[in-house]
């Protein structure tokens, strides 16, 4: 009962904020087009006839390739545009939390300091959740309907934009309780996400650096911070049939995620306040 | 919960250690104070003098850097114990996004209280606060009366056996006061521990029945509101008496103190106080004032946090 108490406050916060109805509302809109102005019609086997705003594109393109595309576009608008919008709009919602007189008021509640901070994230991620599924099931729908085609693969999408921001904003969470500042949070995220596909260049990397402490000093970064662009670029290889290289991008983001965390939980169980 | 004492703390020390200057600065200092339960306690002092620290070692918002607090026998620090408690925090900043009757539900439902229950009692509590008719309205329209009644309705709605008040009545009109007051005292007689964190000396005279005074982090004076304002009696003010007479007068008076010309003598009987008079009249000596007095509180608390600074002699 107290754990869902502080998820549905976390909605509730969350959508009073006007971030988050503007990335509900791209979503939607996403849907709405797909729906009402993208027309498909299936002219012989593979191959379909697509319309846009009532206009038939020149080409007949494959079917199934179309479709992949689609979704290859939409899991990257997700995985980019709404995961900076959800980074940038769950900021605030920890240092809002922690403001001098609610903080006391909740700590006089009979809550662990962890339950109350895992209650707030874990509603922070739901949220987030939510949003990628009413995206993406909602575009698998209507393209289902339309083409025929169900690929299950697209729906990898709602689960690794969701893992992925569940580790930045185990990041949120941490220089949340440490520093108060919503501004620091979505920098330090932000510059997170930013670094990454850099970082993903290892092997270039290790062609290039000269010595083997520039070498290995790249390595430590490249396996202690998350992997946000190597994540995407699986979700994309996933969604395309396309095989990838493993898991190690998601089990080391997910050991930076729990670490960052455990800080986090750590810095709020002894803060005064 | 079978402990007599609603709240015990001892040698309850909270330093704060600046993080540049490694300065230290004692927010209170070997604090040990027992409130029983079922009474209605009032924590009084000046600025800075701990008050809020103290309050926030209580919820366990703040960690003592050693001593030990106590909420019904149980460690202030173990969630559990603070089930009991009922808090109306100062300067309280609840999310606006909540409705009235939004808010309540939220935090009845952190104590614990489930849905059905809930559903009762969010009607019964806006009603006892006097706001039924703004339970749908979101809270950032409330005035700053209506959200302390809201706010205490929300510390309330959890049955409490203690309700531990920070400024309970701040922004409340007169007559939303009196309500609030009259309010707690109905809790106070069905045997809520009730813990005030106030600075109206006069409204906590009225209604706490218990008083600690704390005073640079320390307890100054601890004691009963009716022992500590029973010091009754009567004040002569005089307008410049002879030497002579002012010895004599000082000697039957229990104290004397001088101001902008005029010299005050208490007296402790109408008996003490009419033989003064006789006196005066006999020296034909001005009287500027005659005029009962009790020992208020704020005489208490101006004696024991401000002795330094006041010009009083004892005679």
């Amino acid at each position: 009962m107290v754990t869902f108490a502080l998820i549905r406050d976390t909605f509730r916060e969350a959508l009073a904020r006007k971030i988050f109805w503007v990335l509900f509302g791209l979503s939607t809109l996403l849907i709405l087009f797909f729906l009402f102005l993208l027309r498909i019609d299936i002219v012989s086997g593979a191959t379909a006839t697509v319309s846009l705003f009532g206009r038939q594109t020149g080409a007949n393109p494959d079917v199934d390739r179309l479709v992949r595309g689609v979704y290859g576009g939409i899991a990257t608008f997700l995985y980019t545009w709404g995961m900076f919008l959800a980074v940038f709009a769950s900021s605030g919602l920890v240092p809002s939390v922690l403001e001098p007189g609610r903080i006391e008021l909740l700590l006089s509640k009979p809550l662990s300091r962890t339950h109350i901070l895992l209650g707030r994230y874990a509603g922070n991620v739901l949220v987030v959740l939510f949003n990628s599924a009413f995206l993406v099931l909602g575009v698998w729908t209507i393209l289902g309907v339309k083409t025929g085609i169900w690929s299950p693969t697209f729906l990898i999408a709602i689960a690794t934009t969701t893992f992925m921001f569940a580790v930045l904003l185990a990041v949120v969470v941490l220089i949340g309780v440490w520093l108060e500042s919503a501004a620091a949070a979505t920098m330090i995220t932000v510059a997170l996400m930013i670094i990454s596909p850099i970082l993903a260049q290892t092997s270039l990397m290790m062609r290039l650096l000269s010595s083997e402490w520039s070498r290995n000093l790249w390595r430590v970064l490249y396996y202690s911070l998350p992997k946000v662009y190597e994540v995407g670029k699986m979700t994309l290889d996933a969604i395309q049939s396309r095989t990838f290289g493993g898991f190690t991008p998601i089990w080391t983001s997910a050991l930076f995620g729990a670490a960052m965390l455990a800080a986090a939980l750590a810095i709020f169980a002894r803060r005064d306040f | 919960m079978d402990s007599e004492y609603a709240i015990q703390t001892h040698d309850l020390t909270k330093v704060y250690i600046s993080r540049w200057k490694r300065r230290e600065v004692r927010a209170i200092d070997g604090v040990s104070l027992q409130v029983r339960r079922g009474t209605i306690f009032g924590l009084l002092g000046p600025n800075g003098a701990g008050k809020t620290t103290f309050v926030k070692t209580l919820l366990s918002a703040v960690r003592p850097t050693h001593g030990t607090a106590l909420i019904f026998g149980r460690n202030a620090s173990q969630p559990e114990a603070r089930r009991p408690i009922g808090y109306l925090p100062e300067n309280h900043r609840f999310p606006t996004y909540f409705t009235g009757a939004g808010m309540l539900d939220f935090y009845a439902s952190l104590s614990g209280v489930d849905a059905s229950r809930r559903k009762k009692l969010i009607p019964e509590q806006l009603e006892l606060v006097g706001l039924s008719q703004w339970g749908a309205m979101r809270i950032g329209k409330y005035s700053k009366g209506m959200l302390q009644r809201l706010g205490l309705a929300q510390a309330l709605i959890h049955s409490p056996s203690i309700l531990i008040l920070d400024e309970p009545t701040d922004g409340v009109d007169p007559v939303g006061r009196r309500q609030i007051r009259d309010l707690l005292e109905g809790f106070g007689q069905r045997g809520v521990t009730i813990f005030v964190n106030s600075h109206l000396l006069a409204e906590v005279e009225t209604f706490c029945r218990e008083v600690a005074i704390l005073h640079k982090g320390k307890v100054a004076l601890t004691g009963k509101m009716h022992d500590l304002t029973a010091g009754k009696g009567y004040r002569l003010t005089v307008a410049q008496p002879s030497d002579v007479l002012a010895e004599e007068l000082r000697a039957r008076a229990t104290s004397m103190a001088v101001r902008d010309g005029m010299v005050d003598f208490q007296f402790p009987s109408r008996e003490s106080a009419n033989g003064a008079v006789d006196l005066l009249r006999a020296g034909h000596c001005e009287i500027e004032a005659l005029a009962p007095t009790t020992s208020t509180l704020e005489d208490v608390f101006v004696r024991t946090v401000g002795g330094e600074n006041a010009q009083v002699r004892n005679a």
